[in-house]
This record gives structure tokens, C-alpha cells and sequence, in this order.
């Protein structure tokens, strides 16, 4: 296994026992294989036709050939080198096509990490912990998984970028001069909730920060509403846009 | 018949392929040693098409050279349901065109990077990285909000049409030329519906992808 790909020591071994999320559960799709990465470690991210998702360390133990090249039949992952199939949820390799007649022995097995799906998210946590990811979220409220932006800059840049001011606003029908609440959600570097009032009218997005790197992150949005009057194309597009100048930001922080 | 003077590692060529596999047009290929022979600068060559470049088509004795003008040859001719190329709806010339430009631009930029990673063509590879990741995410934005607005191609039209095609090649290619797809999720899940377009054609780096549910039940 390669050194993982983080400068700081430090943030690697407080972050790596803690859930992230790494998509949008609705962008997992069936016979897909989504490639992800956290903390410098890169993830095959798949569903089976159960709907249950795997999250499994990028890399065959055959060759080391990337899994997301492969293929979702729905039951297994096929490696595209070699053919080697891998079971959704143990990840035990089931069948090597080299050797027909051989039952594969049980410690040909995929590296497995921590996958659970909360808040319209797929979470993923690097060690074996199985406590589920917790977000606290306001009962009766509208929630609504904005587009995830993918910025070059390093997550603690962009919770700066994000609490030095960042202002939203509700959705294109209100102006953005009300201002913005920003805050870490109890004392997380990860996660910035950012509330905004006008009037009767209140909304907060929750950043969710996932770590692709030192110096890569996925901005994930969270968008909390209890009076949606503008239709949800547009919400989003909105929030795209504002998050997307949030990326342009740090990245050039 | 048709004749495709073809190298199969050039992106170009190769979309070209794809576009025919999709029309099940059948074609011969005389393969060019382009790299490194550069074949396509060869005097028998240069004798059937001066300007050296491929893909080179020849359909019955009309010679068509370039990917653009061999797609709209081909979805001229050999496409009589007109859905490769669709312009019953007025808006679709302008938005296949806008694609184009894009396949175009994505040539320039991941493909160049390509072909100097891999045939050490001249390119200053770090702006050719850069424009297609600049390209890239513009795609993958476009492609996440046409999938949140039901749509799965490029032009929003119900079924793929020749901007898909063009622009797959040089999207699928990139990683050769050091332009990682990770970022681009929405990119990604598009890749994995072009190649269940039926009768899809793979090439080198370019593989099949697993039946969807649908096709099965």
C-alpha cells in the first residue's frame, strides 16, 4: 500500500477515524463505480442491485490495478486486468478466471472502509469504526443535497474562505444583503453551517468538507428550507453558482 | 464501399469508428503507422490526401477529411432517421454545434496532452492539462444539472447525438495525458452511458461497460 498522500501527519490521524461524506447517494448509481478519494486514500464507491454501497480501497490485491476501471455487474466488482471478481459487502474474491476449477482462498479480499448512507449522503470512514455518521438537522425541515464543487485548495482554506464572510442568498428571488451566519458546527473543521434570515423566512446550508487531499477538498452542501417558493431547478443552480465562487476563491487564497 | 485510412491510437480515428459502429455501417481500414513511421506524411499518402491529416474517409469516391466533416457525412448519408444529427428541432443545430466546438477544443487540449505523454508530440503540457481541466469542469457541470433535469446527453435530446460522440473519445483518453477524471463525477457517469449506446465500439484504454439493469430485465 503506498504512504498516504497527506504532508500533515497530524490531520491524518485525528480525520481518519470519522465519517465523510464522498457523494451524493443519488449519484451512486447502479452498474457504476464511482472513484473517490479521502484523506490521499483513493475509493471504488459502488452500489449493488440490493442498493447496498461499497466502499473499497481503489486497488485489486491481485495487481493493484484501480477497481474503478472495472466493472458493476450488479453482485461483484470484475477487475478489468485479470478478470478477478470480488463479492459486493464481504469484498471475498469469488471466482479467478485463470484458475476455473479453484475455489479463491478467503484471504483474497478487497480492502474494505466504513460506507454508510445518511442525509441524502454516502459517508465513508477510513478505519473499522461502524458508529454511523450524526448530523444534527432541524425537524420538518425541507432538505435539499446541493451540487458537491471540487476545489484545488485545502479544506481548512475553504472553511476560512467560508467563515470569513461567505454570504448567501435564500434563492435567486432574495437579494444576498441580508448577511450570513457562518460558524463550525461545534468546533469541527469540517463542517460550516451557514444561516441566513429574512424575515419569516430562514434557511441554512451545511458545508460539508471532504478532505480528498492536503490539497484538494469537496465541497458538499446540505440546503435546510422550510419555505421553498422558488422551484428546485433554480434553488440549485443558485447555490452552484455561489458555491462555485466560493471555490474560485480559495483557490486563489 | 467505404475506406477508412485509420490509426488506431489517433483519438480522431477512433471517433470516427465509434460513429460508424453506432450507424452499423460496415468499412474496410487501411491502417497508417503514424507514429512512429509517420506514414501520413508518406508520398502514396500525400498523393490521396495533401493535407496529410487523418481520418481519411473515401465513401464511393468522395473523399472527406477531419472528424467534424466525416460525422456530417456520415449522418448525411448513412443516418436516415436523422437522430445522430437531429434538425427537426430548431434548437439542436446551434447546441450540436456548441459541442462540437468543445470536442474541438477538448482535441486541443487533452488530446494534445495525449500524444505528448504517450508520442512525445510537442505541446506545452502544462496549459493542455489546464484547458481541459478548465473544459472539464464546464462539462461536468453541464452534465450534472441536464441529469438533475432528466436528461442523459450532451444536446438534451432523448438519445445521444454527434456531440456525445465527439467529445467521448478525448474525455475517455485524458488520463493518458495525465488529466485525471476523479473530479468529475457527473463526467464520469455520462463515459458509462455512451458505452451502452448499442453496438458501441471500444479501442485501446477504451472498454465495454457492464449491462445496465434495464438491458437485462
Amino acid at each position: 500500500m503506498s504512504a498516504i498522500g497527506l504532508t500533515a501527519a497530524g490531520e491524518t490521524s485525528a480525520a481518519i477515524d470519522r465519517w465523510f461524506p464522498v457523494a451524493r447517494g443519488e449519484e451512486v448509481v447502479p452498474r457504476h463505480i464511482v472513484q473517490a478519494q479521502l484523506l490521499g486514500r483513493e475509493i471504488a464507491l459502488w452500489r449493488d442491485d440490493n442498493g447496498l454501497v461499497n466502499a473499497w480501497e481503489n486497488r485489486c490485491p491481485h495487481r493493484g490495478v484501480r477497481l474503478s476501471i472495472g466493472l458493476n455487474t450488479g453482485t461483484e466488482l470484475h477487475c478489468r486486468y485479470h478478470g478477478w471478481r470480488y463479492a459486493s459487502g464481504s469484498g471475498q474474491c469469488t471466482y479467478i478466471p485463470a484458475h476455473p476449477g479453484q475455489k479463491p482462498a478467503a484471504t483474497m479480499r478487497v480492502g474494505r472502509f466504513g460506507a454508510a448512507e445518511a442525509h441524502g449522503f454516502v459517508w465513508v470512514n477510513l478505519s473499522d469504526s461502524t458508529e454511523p455518521p450524526l448530523l444534527s438537522t432541524p425537524a420538518g425541515a425541507q432538505m435539499t443535497t446541493l451540487r458537491s464543487i471540487y476545489a484545488r485548495a485545502p479544506a481548512s482554506t475553504v472553511a476560512d474562505c467560508l467563515l470569513r464572510g461567505y454570504r448567501f442568498a435564500l434563492d435567486p428571488t432574495v437579494a444576498a444583503d441580508s448577511p450570513t451566519d457562518a460558524a463550525l458546527v461545534a468546533g469541527d473543521p469540517y463542517t460550516v453551517r451557514a444561516r441566513v434570515h429574512a424575515g419569516q423566512r430562514e434557511a441554512s446550508v451545511t458545508f460539508l468538507l471532504q478532505p480528498v487531499s492536503a490539497s484538494h477538498t469537496v465541497i458538499h452542501g446540505l440546503l435546510t428550507m422550510y419555505d421553498v417558493t422558488a422551484d428546485r431547478l433554480a434553488v440549485l443552480r443558485h447555490h452552484n453558482a455561489q458555491m462555485s465562487a466560493l471555490r474560485d476563491t480559495a483557490e486563489r487564497a | 464501399m467505404i475506406t477508412l485510412y485509420d490509426f488506431e491510437l489517433s483519438a480522431d480515428c477512433y471517433t470516427v469508428r465509434l460513429m460508424m459502429a453506432a450507424l452499423r455501417v460496415s468499412f474496410r481500414r487501411i491502417e497508417l503507422d503514424v507514429y512512429p513511421g509517420r506514414e501520413h506524411e508518406s508520398p502514396w499518402f500525400l498523393k490521396i490526401n495533401p493535407s496529410g491529416q487523418l481520418p481519411l474517409l473515401d465513401d464511393d469516391g468522395i473523399l472527406r477529411c477531419g472528424v467534424q466533416a466525416i460525422l456530417g457525412h456520415l449522418t448525411g448519408r448513412h443516418d436516415p432517421g436523422g437522430r445522430w444529427y437531429p434538425r427537426d428541432d430548431p434548437e439542436m443545430p446551434a447546441r450540436v454545434a456548441r459541442w462540437l466546438e468543445v470536442a474541438a477544443r477538448l482535441s486541443a487540449t487533452a488530446g494534445s496532452a495525449r500524444l505528448h505523454d504517450t508520442m512525445f508530440y510537442a505541446a506545452d503540457i502544462d496549459a493542455c492539462r489546464g484547458g481541459a481541466h478548465a473544459l472539464f469542469r464546464a462539462l461536468d457541470e453541464h452534465l450534472w444539472f441536464a441529469e438533475q433535469s432528466g436528461h442523459d446527453w450532451l444536446c438534451s435530446a432523448g438519445h445521444p447525438t454527434i456531440a456525445d460522440i465527439a467529445c467521448f473519445p478525448h474525455v475517455m483518453l485524458s488520463e493518458e495525458g495525465g488529466v485525471s477524471r476523479l473530479p468529475y463525477p457527473a463526467i464520469r457517469r455520462w463515459t458509462d452511458r455512451v458505452k451502452r449506446i448499442p453496438h458501441f465500439a471500444p479501442m485501446s484504454g477504451i472498454f465495454n461497460a457492464s449491462p445496465s439493469r434495464s438491458a437485462l430485465t
